[in-house]
């Protein structure tokens, strides 16, 4: 798993040290490792981290999400359908409504996804082009939308997208007033959940001389981007950002402001105060394609206790029915997409599961991953622009593998199948609009995420504890 | 058919939208010309205007004035907020006046004149074309500087062209402190004469002479030992 393939140790023959250790007695049963013999404080992975540090002089950096177990999830939360009290609807008869619209009154040509699901912004660039066009065409048969990310909009995924979201990032790769034009969102970006605070970073290898010029930078270079706009600072800039971008747009398209989940409550606040149609957030839980280790695992709130937090936030504002809360940062199925809507999220961001659906981890090439140091299941080497199954790379020969009329069907299976299980939940609660489902329509299996969240803890929803009653 | 009269616009209250929507229409309507009377320090004047048309704002001006504008010229008679000339594609603005932070941001080339002196983060992440300040600058002016050319006739404060990638800047005065990752080098053969005449096109006065500064590269790639060098920039 480590980002440079490690060197054997020096060779010692005749140092007198070595040469007392040969004498010493073996070691008890001789083999090696024994995980009850690690040390909780330093186990192999702990050492591993020092050591590739040792040999990089930097941090680490890696693709996919934070690798840390045990945050609090949306596994913490179920759902209480209908029973005696209410009536669920029939499954395949009764209709359950999915359509979101954003920016509804606030523009001319609002966003319309026929599902509560949008394609998360990925670059072209971090993604290869077969895959951003995959993406585009799977988005396309289910209604929703695709989003540019952070290299600017490449003309194939303007074609292969019906509905497509440009970012405005710090970095202004590629911006230019005609492309605004031609989205059908304009998506403000100003932090994501797999790096809050910091800016992109694409590694050299995918430097490609299309994605070079497409950023206006040398080939081959590792790119830094910056974190911070160049132009707006804070709440009041941002009011001022809006406008210019509303005039370059024409009023016609809605805007939407990403971050990283961290400060959320406040930043909701802000958002909404600017103006924005929508505010999109990941959790730290969030993927990415290029991100340092250390802060995968350290910065960030996690995805569920973000929900409740800015929902709270935006009804706070008296925004709730005309602002939207886009929320992603590993949303892997239907149950937790439909958790999150009943937490108050109006759509779910996906980057991370689309991925996977057309052929991340797949197991197939599998020298190419040994080569990588890692295996299918295991493989976040999306940084090193080497990806073995071809999607986040920029090596012709590594994006050939990628079939993309197969990964557009993939796609589209996975996102009907998603729909269907939130469909699904939004039912057996007895809901015939999925953007019904609310708090109450959950219980928590911790007391934390029920703290986090405010939704009942399990065997006590919506009741006074028996006690309370002597 | 081409219309050749100049237009004139008061902006006293009237709303920016409209104003706008006025220049665009004007310009495509081949109007050469549109002053606009009591801009008022009003932000977002001039936004978007994608064909050709000269634009002469009568007065102070505020954020982003002229942005995201492609084959533009324009002349601002007054101080300019932020994020003056923001994006620029192509074509030539020009501040009779000072300029608030951000001249210039990532402007696709073109050119930005700021005759008098320019905030902090000017020239940020310029992509192509050409910032001049006839002045001083402010802090991190020409970070993470992708290309072009940028032209301080006066002192830059701290973290000069920090991070740049490619370009150059061409320094009058002192700075501060340059930013990481710069070096000087010599100007090339007639490069100075060029600058010189470009500023005695703006009546902006020369100084003596000018340093040239660039990127030395060592910032391009991740993988350095050399901590000194990294410390401040990751
Ligand atoms: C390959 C890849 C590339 C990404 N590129 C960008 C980007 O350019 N801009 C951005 O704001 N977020 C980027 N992200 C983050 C996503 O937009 C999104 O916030 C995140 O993937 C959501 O979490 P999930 O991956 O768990 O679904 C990227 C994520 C991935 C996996
Ligand atoms: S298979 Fe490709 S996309 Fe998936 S984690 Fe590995 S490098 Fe990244």
């Amino acid at each position: 798993m480590s980002e440079t393939p490690s060197t054997p140790p020096p060779a010692h023959a005749g140092d007198s040290s070595v040469e007392v250790l040969e004498d010493a007695a073996p070691a008890p049963n001789g083999a090696y490792p024994r995980p009850d013999s690690f040390s909780g404080v330093w186990p192999p992975e702990v050492i591993e981290e020092i050591q590739e540090k040792a040999a990089l002089g930097r941090y680490q950096i890696r693709g996919q999400a934070t690798k840390r177990r045990g945050l609090p999830s949306f596994d913490d939360l179920v759902f209480v359908p209908a029973g005696l009290s209410r009536m669920p609807l029939e499954g395949y008869r009764e209709k359950c409504d999915t359509q979101v619209v954003i920016g509804e009154g606030n523009c001319e040509n609002p966003l319309v996804l026929e599902r509560p699901i949008m394609i998360a912004g990925m670059s072209f660039g971090a993604l290869s082009v077969h895959a951003k066009r995959a993406l585009g065409m799977a988005a396309s048969r289910c209604g929703i939308s695709t989003c540019t990310g952070e290299g600017g909009m490449h003309h194939e995924e303007r074609r292969y997208s019906d509905k497509l979201v440009m970012q405005y990032l710090p970095s202004r790769y590629g911006m230019n007033p005609y492309d605004l034009k031609k989205a059908d969102m304009i998506e403000i970006g100003a932090g994501q959940g797999a790096k809050p605070g910091t800016g992109g970073v694409l590694l050299g290898l995918k430097m490609s001389d299309e994605v070079a010029e497409m950023r206006d930078l040398p080939e081959g270079v590792d790119q830094r981007s910056p974190c911070r706009h160049p132009d707006w600072m804070g709440a009041d800039d941002l009011y001022m950002k809006l406008e210019e971008i509303r005039e370059v747009t024409e009023y016609k398209v809605p805007i939407s402001i990403k971050v990283g989940a961290a400060r959320i409550g406040n930043d909701v606040r802000i958002a909404a105060k600017a103006g924005v149609d929508a505010i999109v957030f990941d959790g730290m839980e969030g993927g990415t394609a290029a991100s340092p280790t250390i802060q995968l695992d350290h910065a960030g709130i996690p995805t569920v206790a973000a929900i409740a937090e800015a929902s709270e936030a935006l009804a706070d504002m008296g925004k709730k029915d005309t602002m939207k809360i886009i929320v992603g940062g590993g949303i892997r199925n239907g149950a937790d997409a439909a958790k999150c809507i009943a937490l108050g999220a109006d759509v779910v961001y996906l980057g991370t599961a689309p991925i996977i659906a057309m052929g991340c981890h797949k197991p197939i090439y599998l020298e190419d991953y040994a080569r990588l140091g890692t295996s299918p299941y295991e493989c976040q080497h999306c940084h090193t622009g080497l990806c073995p199954v071809g999607i986040t790379t920029q090596l012709p020969k590594l994006m050939e593998r990628l079939d993309v009329d197969e990964a557009a069907d993939s796609v589209t299976n996975y996102l009907n199948a998603l729909t269907m299980e939130i469909q699904l939940f939004a039912r057996a609660c007895g809901k015939n609009r999925v953007s019904d489902l609310d708090p109450n329509d959950l219980r928590a299996l911790t007391y934390d995420v029920s703290l986090m969240t405010g939704v009942d803890m399990v065997g006590l929803g919506g009741r006074t504890p028996w006690w309370k009653k002597f | 058919m081409a219309n050749s009269a100049p237009l004139t616009i008061d902006c006293a209250g009237r709303a920016t939208r409209a104003i706008n929507e006025e220049i665009r229409r004007a310009a495509d309507d081949g109007v050469p010309e549109v002053e606009l009377l009591n801009p008022q320090a009003r932000h977002n004047l001039g936004v978007s205007v994608l064909k050709p048309i000269h634009v002469v704002y009568r007065g102070h001006v505020g954020s982003f004035t002229a942005g995201l504008c492609d084959g533009i010229t324009a002349e601002v008679h007054g101080t300019c907020g932020w994020g003056v000339a923001d994006n620029l594609m192509s074509g030539e603005v020009v501040v009779h006046g000072n300029a608030a932070t951000s001249a210039a941001p990532s402007i696709r080339g073109g050119r930005v004149v700021v005759c008098g002196d320019a905030g902090p983060r000017s020239g940020m992440i310029l992509k192509k074309g050409e910032l001049i300040v006839g002045g001083n600058t402010g802090y991190m002016s020409g970070f993470m500087m992708q290309n072009g050319r940028m032209i301080v006739c006066g002192d830059a404060d701290t973290g000069l062209g920090d991070s740049m990638y490619q370009g150059v800047i061409f320094l009058g005065g002192q700075a501060k402190e340059l930013g990481s990752g710069l070096e000087e080098v010599d100007a090339e053969n007639g490069e100075l004469d060029e600058v010189a005449a470009l500023l005695d096109r703006f009546e902006i006065k020369a100084p003596a002479k000018f340093r040239k500064l660039q990127s030395d590269r060592k910032l391009w790639h991740f993988n350095k030992h050399d901590f000194a060098a990294w410390k401040d920039v990751l």
